[in-house]
């Protein structure tokens, strides 16, 4: 469950953070942030399907935040948070 | 005024405060498993008044006059009162009321850092003759972003962290500001408790068995004074949880006719370096 949010915590000491959950039925929400306190917004995000195809593109919000309609098969969310700063979450971490 | 005569002014003051019968090494408990969360979750909290360190006795609580959460996003204040149900709990030494709250995920999912503040209905100690009322904080953070954790909350009285509480490592200090009104209390009376025992939250008991055994009874509450800016600076000797309560600092003295300590507690966690 932590697994992505793990991973992209190592020995940065500015680390991406990053953490979906289900909004409501057809929404799932995203954040975005850094473990220093910086914003986020602007950086890009992808939806992508299990052969790493972008499904959605989109970019994190001035609230953090980054909502898309999910895709009905198994899929993942690619925070693209700068250099090395990468987090994934697969749809299967996802919940309410 | 001379440092010297203010902290006379200070200790006489707390003297007068054991004479009136001033109540000591109580601590309003607001207690979760973890408040650094690698990410959220559901938050089962416990609200128990009791002596942490010795595992009792507990003091059975009315009904919260308040309990909030302030989100890491936009410091919205959201009433957890519905969420709160009144419990047995079974203390080392006695069984009382107490309560506990499920807050759902859905109010605590946002990365940051989420304030939790408890406001219990003024605690009668009978035997002193004295209304204690513990002004409680405990922060959680999800996914290591920081927030708003340094943020007074404009609380009667109130324990300002200059330190994140939820991020500590044993043997490291912890320093904090001792508020009333919003303004510093200069060298404010400190009680420091250790909750040396497990917290079984879903059997609503404290464990039987002592983490360490005090060599002296003086050693169970630990005591210091804030400094001369009203900010108090303790050591986290040992892994786990550490309560600061700052003693009888509101300007409210009365309450039903009877002397009123206005207290402030903040909950610290300290983790080991492993």
């Amino acid at each position: 469950m932590a697994g992505a949010l793990l991973l992209c915590q190592t020995a940065f000491a500015h680390g991406p953070v990053f953490d979906c959950y289900i909004e409501s039925d057809d929404l799932v929400k995203c954040e975005a942030g850094y473990t220093d306190g910086s914003s986020a917004a602007g950086r890009k995000i992808h939806v992508q399907d299990t052969s790493n195809k972008v499904l959605l593109e989109g970019s994190v919000g001035t609230d953090n935040t980054y909502a898309f309609q999910p895709p009905a098969e198994k899929y993942s969310v690619v925070f693209m948070g700068g250099d090395n700063h990468e987090a994934t979450i697969q749809s299967s971490d996802i919940s309410r | 005024m001379p440092i010297q005569r203010r902290l006379l002014q200070a200790l006489a003051a707390v003297t007068l405060g054991c004479l009136t019968g001033a109540a000591q090494a109580h601590f309003q408990m607001l207690y979760v498993e973890e408040t650094a969360l690698p990410r959220s979750g559901k938050l089962e909290f416990a609200l128990v008044f009791t002596h942490p360190f010795s595992g009792g006795p507990t003091m059975a609580m009315d009904e919260p006059r308040a309990f909030s959460h302030i989100s890491s996003h936009g410091g919205e204040k959201i009433d957890l009162r519905q969420y709160l149900r009144r419990v047995q709990w079974q203390s080392r030494d006695n069984q009382t009321t107490a309560y506990r709250a499920s807050i759902p995920r859905e109010l605590v999912r946002s990365l940051g850092d989420h304030i939790f503040v408890l406001e219990p209905e003024p605690y009668l100690e009978t035997e002193e003759g004295v209304y204690i009322q513990q002004f409680t904080k405990l922060i959680v953070n999800v996914g290591g972003v920081p927030g708003n954790w340094a943020e007074p909350q404009g609380l009667p009285v109130e324990i300002q962290p200059l330190n994140k509480p939820y991020a500590n490592w044993t043997g490291g200090v912890f320093r904090a500001l001792v508020l009333a009104d919003g303004k510093p209390v200069p060298f404010a009376e400190i009680e420091i408790e250790y909750v040396n025992h497990s917290v079984d939250i879903e059997k609503n008991s404290f464990g039987q068995q002592d983490y360490v055994t005090a060599p002296q009874a003086s050693f169970k509450a630990l005591s210091t004074y804030a400094d001369s800016s009203g900010i108090v600076t303790i050591g986290l000797p040992r892994a786990g949880w550490w309560g600061i309560a700052a003693l009888d600092i509101g300007t409210t003295k009365i309450h039903k006719g009877k002397p009123l300590s206005q207290d402030a507690v903040l909950w610290v966690q300290a983790r080991d370096m492993k």
